[in-house]
This record gives structure tokens, sequence and C-alpha cells, in this order.
């Protein structure tokens, strides 16, 4: 709806005159979708924990999780395409080992564990990862946190229904009570 | 014979403007409103207002890879990631790839840069000052480099002329030190911002003001007024900055005087001994690779400062072995930047239940107030501030315990109030900080590559201690919490302020250009992009640019009307 708006307005502020073909190439511009997800770099082990692991720390609740919007492709695609070489294979690394800490710790898998038990391991995880970083420089779960926090808030559905997102705010003021406003900007 | 004087006849105007970015585009402008037949030069591709701006309206979740380009693609801007906030997925086609025009550093120099119509005035940042008095004394009165041949006073109506076109919106203020424009309203400062306005001024007595920007507040000239996108350097669909592309090309094409010729690299001007002028400019086609020579009466070289003085320094004959004009070996020298990425942020405890609304684009602005009035530093010159103050977002929850459904529920509030600000610092001249060519290495058009031999002396680097600990200081009388001082340099260059490379002057032994901009020996050459500039002052310098460059272009008509030049 707000890329109808932002349209609309920008047709009324050029004087109705809009250049059709850039409009309709803008609008083309597709967006990951969850089921549409094949794997091209993790193997399924490394693939389910990704889905469990972001989905664990972005819920579906009474708006739709990490794993609906389409974190785990987002994540894949972040660490193919962006990450260099040594990065690529420090994350794979990193999530082989997650997982085998994981089973030496609870004798199971991740994604074996029930949803209560993958909150509590990931929770103590992220505890942990916040505590060491200052000493021990980026712990694998606080950069796995964030590919899932960007994933989701840049998401449609992260930006505009959990946060609150204008396209095109048309106006700045810079003291309003936050009531007002009601959620946290996306941007 | 018959056909070669017809291609001539053909390849001939008034003018030439090589350049179409902040100070072609004015070129282009004031040469064709004074009925000058004008062939304007650039040597990327077009680029059409909104038309060419692919990624204007783009929602985040249209972006792939968070607005990050691949790790293939930047081993390609090596150079151009020095900012880190430059080449993204959303707008990397405005930068050069490196590797299509290397160049060589004796010492670190950031040289960031846009091939395309509209140049950089497509990406810049848009802040806009005007110099003061003081600033163009301060080289006589400190002994350093050359005195400026014009004063203030030559300059106030050209800044008002630009002004008037270009839109700036901003305070007045009645500053001696940095003086007001022909101002739009001023956008407005946030709850945060406002405090410490007060508490500058109750503490100190200094001034901090919102920025002065080339953003609309009202429509002016059929463009649009600002939509608190912040999401500028894509490209403006409602024309709300000003850039060439959205406002100087457009009137000069409306003339009916403007050939725009894209994909044309000027190798050099073309110098003929016995008229003892300029005739043209030799130009490499980057489409065709074809050779050609344009003719005009007189050529505004606006190709910004490190690649017009690459023009001259490559147009090499009889009477200049060293390159066009430089008899006084300054051609080159003298490159300026300004020094920034130092001062400090800290966080606040307060405005809890305020926020804001809208993406403002630019922030606030703290004039100079070292070494002026009663201020006496052990440096010359100073420094202004820019900075904002916001709400933490989401992004805070990564280093926050709450995972899960609570962490959903804990970003839909904003965190703390932060607030961060950087100086300006006034770079001084120094005959030793140049750059030169290596005719030796030649890029994929045969031209010449740039060696750059620059960097920060003893007066920057001692003016750095009160960018640093004066931004603290301010900011803790303010309140603020957890402050924390930053000072990160990088090369110069990094300001994409590069200037001074063929500085005006009054004397032809020490300057490149005269004060009109005229190559002293040359003078139907004029100069008016950065190269030009005789010392830096601490403000961005584009507004100064565009009134230069108005200035001169009228001057450079008004000859051409009385066949002088």
């Amino acid at each position: 709806m707000e890329r109808r708006e932002a349209i609309k307005r920008t047709a009324a502020l050029m004087g109705g005159v809009i250049f059709a073909p850039t409009i309709l190439g803008v609008l083309k511009g597709c967006t990951p979708s969850a089921e549409r997800w094949t794997p091209v770099l993790f193997n399924s082990n490394q693939a389910s924990l990704v889905t469990a692991l972001s989905g664990t720390i972005i819920p579906a609740t009474d708006t739709p999780g990490a794993v609906e919007v389409g974190v785990p492709g987002f994540i894949e695609r972040m660490v193919n395409e962006v990450y260099t070489e040594e990065q690529r294979n420090g994350f794979l690394n990193d999530l082989d080992l997650f997982d085998e800490e994981c089973l030496n710790s609870t004798g199971n898998l991740f994604v074996s564990l029930s949803d209560n038990e993958q909150y509590q391991y990931a929770f103590q995880k992220n505890g942990e990862a916040i505590d060491s970083e200052l000493a021990g420089g980026p712990q694998f779960f606080l950069i796995f946190k964030e590919l899932t926090m960007v994933g989701y808030f840049t998401s449609e559905v992260g930006a505009t229904q959990v946060l609150r997102y204008e396209a095109v705010p048309g106006i700045y003021e810079g003291c309003v009570p936050f009531d007002e406003i009601g959620r946290a900007w996306a941007t | 014979m018959n056909l070669n004087l017809k291609a001539k006849k053909n390849n001939t105007y008034d003018a030439i403007v090589v350049g179409t970015g902040i100070s072609g585009g004015w070129a282009a402008k004031e040469l064709t409103e004074n009925g000058l037949n004008t062939l304007v030069l650039e040597r990327g591709r077009d680029v059409k207002h909104v038309e060419d701006y692919p990624t204007m309206l783009l929602d985040p979740w249209e972006i792939p890879n968070n607005d990050m380009i691949s790790a293939e693609e930047a081993k390609h801007y090596q150079k151009q990631m020095r900012t880190g906030y430059t080449v993204l997925e959303t707008t990397k086609h405005w930068w050069i790839r490196d590797t299509d025009q290397p160049y060589e550093e004796e010492k670190r120099f950031d040289w960031i840069r846009g091939y395309h119509v509209g140049g950089r005035s497509i990406m810049w940042g848009r802040q806009s000052y005007r110099l003061a008095p003081m600033d163009f004394e301060a080289n006589a009165k400190d002994g350093i480099g050359v005195d400026w041949p014009i004063r203030y006073s030559d300059l106030e109506k050209w800044y008002s002329h630009v002004e008037e076109f270009a839109g700036i919106s901003g305070e007045a203020l009645g500053l001696e030190q940095l003086p007001d424009s022909k101002f739009l309203p001023p956008m407005e400062l946030n709850c945060l911002e406002k405090h410490l306005k007060e508490s500058m001024m109750d503490n100190f007595g200094r001034v901090l003001t919102i920025g002065r920007a080339a953003h609309l507040t009202r429509s002016i000239h059929g463009r649009g007024t600002c939509m608190m996108r912040n999401l500028c350097m894509r490209g403006c669909p409602f024309g709300a900055y000003f850039s060439s592309n959205a406002s100087t090309l457009p009137a000069a094409a409306a003339t009916g005087n403007m050939t725009l010729r894209p994909h044309s690299i000027v190798d050099s001007v073309i110098y003929d001994e016995e008229l003892g002028k300029a005739t043209g400019v030799r130009i490499i086609d980057s489409e065709t690779l074809e050779v050609v020579e344009y003719y005009a009466k007189i050529i505004f070289l606006n190709a910004s400062c490190v690649n017009t003085t690459l023009i001259m320094l490559n147009s090499r004959s009889n009477r200049f072995p060293n390159g066009l004009g430089n008899d006084s070996g300054e051609l080159g020298h003298n490159m300026m930047d300004h020094h920034f990425r130092v001062g400090a942020s800290g966080e606040y405890d307060g405005f809890e239940d305020m926020y804001y609304h809208g993406r403002r684009p630019g922030g606030f602005y703290i004039p100079r107030y070292r070494n002026f009035g009663t201020d006496k530093r052990d440096y010359l010159r100073g420094f202004g501030y820019q900075g904002g103050a916001s709400r933490q977002n989401w992004t805070r929850a990564v280093r926050e315990l709450a995972i899960g459904e609570q962490l959903k529920e804990y970003v839909t509030t904003p965190g703390k109030w932060t607030m961060g600000m950087t100086a300006f610092g006034e770079m001084l001249p120094d005959h030793s900080n140049r750059m030169y060519l290596n005719f030796e290495k030649r890029d994929k058009w045969g031209q010449p590559t740039v060696v750059f031999d620059t960097e920060f002396k003893e007066n920057e680097w001692k003016m750095r201690e009160d960018m640093k600990n004066d931004a603290a200081e301010m900011l803790e009388a303010a309140g603020l919490k957890n402050i924390r001082m930053f000072d990160s340099p990088g090369g110069p260059g990094l300001g994409i302020h590069e200037m001074g490379t063929a500085r005006m002057g009054r004397d032809p032994k020490t300057s490149v250009l005269n004060k009109w901009n005229q190559v002293h020996s040359v003078q139907n050459v004029f100069v008016t992009d950065g190269a030009c500039m005789t010392s830096a002052a601490c403000q961005n310098p584009s507004l100064t640019y565009m009134a230069i460059t108005a200035r001169a272009a009228n001057y450079a008509a008004d000859e051409v009307k009385k066949g002088n030049l």
C-alpha cells in the first residue's frame, strides 16, 4: 500500500507526468519467498539448523516469524554472496561447531530439541556471547542473531507489521510524543 | 580540405564546458543563458533526471543483501568503498570501478568519484555554506600559500544568485564567520539537538543551528519539496535537492543553446602557439575510441579538481612543456581536502516519551568558533561540526539478552537517545602536497595515471586534538553519558572535497589562475571547480564552487560579447 501511495505522491508532485516504464520496472522487484528457498550453499544439516535457530530468535507470534518471511534464504545469500571466501568458510565451520556443542551439552542436535529447549539453549548462548564478546572478539551467535534481525526487520512484515515504516514521510517533525508514532521506526 | 573545413565548422561552438557536476552544470547554465552556443562534455554516460534513477523508490525488502554489494563486485570498488557509505547495491551505479581508472598512492589518497552526467552532484552531501570574509583574508594574514585575488565582497552577489536558483534551506543568524544565505525555511532540530543547542549557548556561548543544505523546503523553479525519505543518494524523484540533473542542466537545455555530449573523455586542451590561446579540446569517445576535436572561443574546465588538473598536465606543448598554463610550477600542487572523522558521541537519559516523524536528510551544524574573535589557539584556522541525534533502533537488540517473543516486543519501543558529531577542519595549502602524472603507466583509454603525494601535516594534527576534545566537552556539558571520542582520519580525499591544484592568485609566478578564474597565460581557459581554490576554509565547498563558476561564466560571456575573447 505504501508503495502505491509513494507512486501516487510522486506522480502528484511531478504534475501527473510520471515515467510509467520506470515505475513499472521498480514495481516488479521480487521479494525473496520462504517457500521457494532451495539451499545452494548450506548442506541439509546446516539448512535445518539455520531455519530452526533463526525461528527461535524471531518466532511467529501474532505476526509471522523469521522463517515465514524467508530469513534462512536471506542468511544463505548474505553468506554466499557478500561474505569473502574466508568469512564464508568460517561461518560454515561455526554452524557445524554450534551443533556439535549443542550435542555435547544437551545430548541432542539443536533441531531435535523441543521448542522450549531450543529457546532455553539459544537464550543461554546469547548471554554467553554477549559476555565474552568484549574479550573474545566477534561471537558466532551474535553474528547469526544480527543476520536474522537484519533479514527480518528489512522484510516487509518486520518493517511494517512489527515496526513502523513510511516510504514517503512527507514531513519532518523533530519532537513528537512517542504515543503519536506508536511503534519504533524501521528506518 | 573542404571536408576538413566543414568538419571543423560542425565541431565549433562559442564555448566548451568540460564536466557536468556541480560547477560544470552552473557553467553550462550561465553560458547558455547568456546566448552562447555551448558544447557540454561528460566522460560518463547520460543520466536523465528521475528516468535514470533506477533505485529511487525501492523499499528495504526490495533490495537484496541488506543493500551490500557482493564480495566479488567489491573487488572492483576497493578504494571507492573506503568511505564506508558510498558503494551500496542501490548506489553502486554512481561510482566508478577502481579497476577502470587505477591511480597510484605515494601516500594514501582516497579519490572517490563517479562518471556520468551530473557527476557527484547526484551523490553529494548537500551541505551548503558561504565562506566568510575572514576566509578570503586568512592566507594573506597568516602568510600561508598565496593571497586570494578576490574577497567576500566579490562573491557575495554570486552567492545570492546561485542560492536563489539552487534553493538552500537554513536559519539566518547574522554570524560574521558564517554569512547567511538566501534561505528557504529551515528543517527542524529534534528534542536532544535543541537541548544541546541551549546547553552550548549557556555553557560556551557557541552556536548550533540546523544544517544549511540544498534541500527544498518549499517548491521553487518547478522542483518539489523534500519528502523526508533520506534516500538522496539514489537520486530524488521530486528533484528536491540540488543536482545538475534536476536543476542547472535542464535550465541550460531549455535555452536551446546546449549540446550535451556524454561518453567524451577530454584528453587535452588544444593550444595554438601562434594565436597564443586555446582553440579547443581533444576528446576520446569512450564508446567508439574515436578521437575528435572540438573548437570554441572559451573553454571551461569543470572536470573536478583532480581530472581538471590531469587534463591541464596532459596538455603539453612547446610553450607549456609542463602542462597548460603551468608557468608557475604550481599546477598539481597545494592539494587540499577537509580533515574530519574526529569527534565524539554519547547517550542521553531523558526525552524518553519523545520521538520524531520522518527521516530528515542531514543534521545540525556548529559554526567555527576557534581562532575567531578573542579565541587564539596554537594552530591556524578552525573547524565546524556536523552531527545529529536519534533514538536507538532495533539494531541495539543484537547485544541485548532478549531473544524470541521478547525480542520482537522489545524492539517496538525505541532505545535511548544518542548523539554524535564530527568536525570538518581546514587543511592548509602546502606546495609539497601534490598530484602528478605517470606518463609511463596508462589507463585503458591511454590516459596517464594520477599519482598522489599528499598528507595531513602538523597544523591539521594539532587541530584534531581540539576537534576531538571540544566535541566530548560539549556533549558532557549537555548531560550526555558514556561519551566516546573517535579519531579516524583516513586519507586526504576522504572528505570528497579535493581542491587547490590550480589555484587562483594575484601573481602568475605563484598561481595558475587570475581573479576571474582565467589561466594567467591562456586567458580563454577558465577553471572554476575545486582546483581553483586558494585556501580551503572549513565549510563544505560546493556552494562556493557554484558562486565562483557563475561569476566567472558571466564575466567570460561578457568578454566574448565584447570581442575580447
